[in-house]
């Protein structure tokens, strides 16, 4: 039977969202969201690892010995990974520097692993690779929205224009150079972890421990 | 009797008590200009414990004022009404009332505030704190001590290891050491956050006494109220180990004692 690809395709935006939900891809997203360019870069590199290695997976999944199986998918996600990177460096040799190695790590991301490993490895490749996109875009939106924040906020830019016009230029906006640094974005994942757990709340952990109902001090 | 006065609100106001010696001094050097940032940051805090209380039913707490007056005395100077409510609200939601409020919290609000506004606006200069602040500090930690609110092994902790630095010649400067008392008779002594267990306290204090000493030998250009927030903050941070270290401790003795291999 084959299943809908449409709810394949959005549950993962924003419902099971890959970073908000499952906490994935975190090492990429605190390092280069600093500015929207290099978030939308990262975006683009990983989504396209993704989705192209979830096909190539699901295609040869019958011929997958299981003992084996973790280490041919990070030789193949890590070819695609080499060819991305060599893509970059060719046409975009300043964002790819800016980038440093994060793209190179793409190979080691959970997420791509994670999709490869719980979904491709049983799905034929078309919904593989659509289950892929959705995540790939899924971790997008939060790059995204965190690289315009702090991009925003910290250097009063968006995309290199001027948005907000800095003390140093002559405007008004002081611009909170904590956005600059790896922290914030902990704090902005955070926050919109937050925010979607009180909009979904059925995505909240149960507490670890109850405490007592009776405060300690009327007892 | 005893049992129905000690609330949490009782122990938050002790906690305010003692902290004013120290506000009486700032409010004389300063005069109505620090009056003035007082307010305005007490209906900051203000504001969030009410949101909090309305959203989450979350009761507010006097410890909100204890903390906003630590804000309004040691936040860096020059900084526009925009940027202090950003670090205000960021020191008390997320490192106070998104825990589930005062007796909750990891990390002091004040704390928090402070470093996020240190971090965000490292141009803005940090206050000078005046020397007779640093006295006020002393009879500050004894009210608290004596009401039983402030751990008093902190103290002796951080004592104990400014007595052998000062044994061994190392000197701190003046200014130093007047951040460095207020702040750790107003914010690491502070019984939330602060380390829980007897060993703990011990070694709480006396890991920001280390802290501060080692940063105003090595880190040269920090203001002293920087210095001694930074040290601040990894104490607190440090505290749930200090913990975990002393309840460890406390295990390997009574494994020993009663001739066990594991306990528990």
């Amino acid at each position: 039977m084959q299943p809908k690809l449409w709810p394949i395709l959005a549950a993962p935006l924003i419902r099971q969202n890959p970073v908000m939900l499952q906490i994935l891809g975190i090492c990429s997203a605190l390092a280069v969201t600093t500015t929207v360019a290099t978030a939308l870069t990262m975006s683009v590199a990983l989504t396209a690892v993704l989705v192209m290695g979830a096909a190539i997976i699901s295609a040869i999944r019958r011929h997958i010995p299981s003992t084996i199986r973790i280490m041919l998918q990070i030789i193949i996600v890590a070819s695609l990974v080499i060819v991305i990177d060599q893509i970059l460096q060719a046409w975009f040799f300043e964002l790819s520097q800016s980038l440093s190695v994060y793209v190179s790590l793409i190979a080691t991301n959970c997420l791509v692993l994670g999709r490869t490993e719980s979904f491709a490895l049983r799905n034929p490749p078309l919904p593989s690779a659509v289950d892929a996109l959705g995540n790939g875009l899924g971790y997008s939106l939060v790059l995204v929205t965190m690289g315009g924040v702090r991009e925003l906020f910290g250097a009063g830019e968006l995309l290199g224009h001027t948005v907000l016009p800095t003390v140093d230029q002559g405007g008004w906006f002081e611009p909170l150079s904590l956005m600059m640094l790896a922290p914030s974005a902990f704090f902005l994942l955070g926050l919109m972890i937050w925010g979607l757990r009180s909009l979904i709340p059925e995505q909240v952990e149960q507490p670890e421990f109850q405490t007592p109902e009776v405060a300690e001090a009327q007892r | 009797m005893i049992r129905g006065i000690w609330t949490r609100e009782t122990a938050a106001l002790l906690l305010l008590a003692a902290a004013l010696p120290v506000a009486v001094m700032w409010v004389v050097h300063g005069g109505p200009e620090v009056l003035g940032r007082l307010v305005f940051v007490l209906v900051m805090a203000g504001i969030w414990h009410l949101v909090f209380m309305l959203a989450r039913a979350q009761p507010p707490s006097f410890s909100g004022a204890h903390a906003a007056l630590l804000i309004a005395m040691l936040a860096p100077q020059g900084l526009g009404p925009v940027q202090l409510v950003l670090g205000i609200s960021f020191g008390v939601v997320v490192a106070e009332l998104a825990f589930g409020g005062w007796g909750r919290n990891v990390l002091n609000p004040a704390t928090v505030t402070l470093a996020f506004l240190g971090f965000g606006y490292p141009a803005a200069p940090w206050p000078e704190l005046q020397v007779t602040l640093g006295w006020a500090a002393i009879p500050a930690a004894l009210i608290g001590v004596g009401f039983g609110v402030v751990p008093w092994r902190v103290f002796a902790g951080a004592f104990a290891v400014a007595l052998v630095a000062w044994a061994t010649g190392a000197a701190l400067p003046r200014e130093v050491l007047t951040a460095a008392l207020v702040i750790l008779a107003l914010i690491v002594a502070e019984p939330v956050t602060s380390a829980a267990t007897h060993l703990g306290r011990w070694l709480n204090g006396a890991l920001y006494a280390a802290l501060v000493l080692a940063f105003g030998a090595f880190w040269l250009d920090a203001a002293p109220v920087q210095l001694a927030i930074s040290a601040a903050l990894l104490t607190s941070l440090a505290a749930p180990l200090l913990d975990e270290i002393a309840i460890a401790c406390w295990f390997a003795r009574r494994a020993r004692r009663l001739g066990r291999k594991r306990l528990g």
